[in-house]
């Protein structure tokens, strides 16, 4: 059945789709809120949502916080949420490791004290995280000493990334059997009042080029961050809709998991971009297009308050 | 067959074949490392193949990725490992030639917001650009990093101080359209002496080009601009010029993109295995990395000069 992509979502159409609707996965940053701001109007849409019966879920490819650190920012900024509606990818690449790598052994990390909580509830030990301050010389740096029980070099977001890392990255990758994982690709990380900071995607792609290796990445646009929403809650992904502001990850773990999936105009992608990749006819750019999309989820109110 | 590159062979030589070409060419463009030397190590009969060449009246030039010094203290270098004639206008390195870039080229008009070390910003200096580093502001934070005015270009190159608010501060100048982006090379990595590796500019420059959504224009090697800068300050011609180097995707590839003849040594990174994998692919494209000649070492040239 082929179904008109892209549709400006509006009046009768919104109830129309939340009645074909269970659960609702939205993701955060750019479109609840934006850095320490809410988008006016999410708490609202979100505590009415679960009002209406719904499930609500955050889906984020942010990895600097524990999902208690979530819940808590949730809480603050007036959203009804609990810590097991959280996934960030710090909790998600946790469960990566430890369920699908099975890992057996420490993780390098260049990341968070989030991830490295988050790891350390799962089981696993993490070396690394922090600053790390590059001294000696060239020789001293390609002999770092290295810890037997690592297996794996994991990368998150990380403000004190440096080349020192980014050098014991390398020495621990020479072994082929190192397990190389990243959190998310995103490329910027989207601030109140246009800033932007680089995202994770910047410093995976400088472990990914020195050990000459691709990332197996965790965050969406895979699907394993649906995976484990799915696992733990039973979900029938025919009945979930997925809202975010990224075209190439929100929407395309969308479609990737066959959810319907709205955009949200508050962040990241515009509807310029998305025409783009409709017009293009590449099949690899189809997964792109949103089902439907809004300037913001604020327009979502009326119809749920209704 | 407007553009249309020879056929390359990737053909071991010796003897007399070695002779044959020594007298062909005028010019020889030497990569350093794994070439001449291995860190502080000249490798075997090196020095002697360069005093050769140039009591023969060949024009030597050095032409090397490698950011992490001055020319000044390539010198000092080239001296200490024994190759005692080699002079510094011989010396391109691409720090050396992203300053010529930005002052020649671009004609940069304000400061150069720089990732790099003591080798960059040396170059800088000499050729009169100003710069900024991110240490003038200490204080600043990711979230709140505090720019300089005026800065007109960005330059990445090997930065042992590499941190996230420099890329931070590099991306931020970096929106402006109308400010350059370039990088000193792509290199991912490169040896040390005793075969381990360092992560090298690639890495940055890759991060930087995620962070923008842009493309760094690359001064060194595979990109022609060095054997421009070399071409404007001798009169050079191409058909007279042997590249030797040791990687394929850098040295070769080079070669190829300004149409000289090239030789693989087998002292550094590329093997010969990778390179007859290249030249016998389906993919046009990695034919550009194979060399018309191979050596196992450029201490093979010395039988040459015995007459």
């Amino acid at each position: 059945m082929a179904v008109s992509k892209c549709t400006r979502l509006n009046g009768p159409l919104i109830k129309q789709m939340f009645d074909s609707v269970d659960s609702v996965l939205f993701d955060c940053d750019g479109v609840i809120w934006r850095g320490d701001q809410t988008i006016p109007g999410a708490p609202d849409v979100i505590n009415l949502l679960k009002k209406n019966g719904k499930n609500v879920f955050f889906v984020t490819n942010n990895s600097t916080k524990t999902r208690k650190m979530y819940a808590d920012k949730l809480a603050l900024m007036g959203f009804n949420a609990t810590e097991d509606e959280v996934f960030g990818t710090a909790y998600c690449s946790a469960m990566y490791l430890k369920h699908v790598s099975k890992l057996q052994g420490k993780v390098y990390l260049i990341g968070s004290n989030a991830m490295r909580q988050e790891l350390e509830k799962v089981g696993i030990q993490q070396t690394g995280v922090g600053p790390d301050p590059i001294s000696g010389v060239q020789i001293d740096w390609a002999n770092v000493p290295l810890d037997p029980e690592v297996k794996a070099v994991v990368v998150g977001f990380d403000e004190h990334f440096s080349y020192m890392k980014l050098n014991r990255a390398l020495q621990y990758l020479n072994n082929p059997d190192c397990l190389l994982v990243g959190t998310n690709t995103d490329t910027r990380l989207p601030l109140e009042g246009g800033k932007a900071v680089p995202g994770t995607g910047c410093i995976l792609k400088a472990v990914e080029t020195a050990a000459q290796r691709q990332a197996q990445t965790v965050g969406k646009p895979n699907h394993f961050m649906y995976d484990c929403v799915a696992s733990q809650f039973g979900l029938d992904r025919a009945r979930c809709l997925m809202v975010g502001d990224r075209l190439d990850t929100d929407i395309l773990l969308g479609s990737n998991c066959g959810l319907k999936t709205l955009l949200t105009l508050t962040g990241v992608s515009t509807v310029a971009d998305a025409e783009a990749h409709q017009e293009s006819g590449c099949p690899k750019r189809l997964g792109m297009v949103p089902d439907y999309y809004v300037e913001s989820i604020a327009e979502l109110l009326p119809a749920l308050q209704g | 067959m407007a553009g249309a590159r020879a056929f390359k062979e990737c053909r071991k030589i010796g003897g007399s074949q070695i002779r044959n070409l020594l007298n062909a060419k005028d010019f020889f463009l030497f990569d350093c490392d794994g070439v001449i030397w291995h860190g502080e190590k000249a490798i075997t009969g090196a020095p002697k193949v360069v005093s050769s060449l140039i009591k023969h009246g060949k024009n030597v030039f050095f032409v090397t990725n490698n950011c992490t010094r001055p020319r000044e203290n390539y010198v000092n270098k080239f001296y200490r490992l024994g190759f005692t004639d080699v002079m510094q206008e011989q010396i391109f390195s691409s720090s050396y030639c992203s300053a010529l870039y930005l002052r020649d080229v671009a004609k940069v008009q304000g400061k150069v917001f720089v990732i790099g070390g003591e080798g960059v910003r040396n170059e800088l200096l000499e050729a009169g650009i100003p710069f900024v580093g991110d240490e003038d502001a200490p204080d600043g934070t990711i979230f709140n990093c505090a720019l300089a005015s005026d800065v007109k270009a960005v330059l990445v190159g090997h930065d042992d101080k590499f941190t996230f608010l420099k890329l931070a501060k590099a991306s931020c100048y970096l929106r402006d359209p109308n400010c350059l982006f370039l990088a000193t090379d792509v290199d991912p990595w490169h040896p040390l002496q005793d075969g381990r590796i360092l992560p090298g500019s690639g890495c940055l420059t890759a991060a930087l080009e995620v962070a923008t959504g842009r493309k760094a224009m690359v001064i060194g090697k595979p990109s022609p601009f060095m054997f421009e800068c070399i071409s404007s300050q001798f009169r050079v011609d191409p058909a007279q010029c042997l590249m030797v180097g040791d990687r394929l995707e850098t040295d070769m590839l080079f070669g190829a993109n300004c149409g000289l003849d090239t030789m693989l040594t087998l002292t550094g990174i590329s093997q010969m295995k990778t390179a007859q994998e290249y030249r016998d692919s389906d993919h046009s494209t990695n034919h550009n990395f194979v060399p018309d000649y191979v050596v196992d070492t450029i201490a093979d040239f010395l039988p040459a000069f015995e007459d």
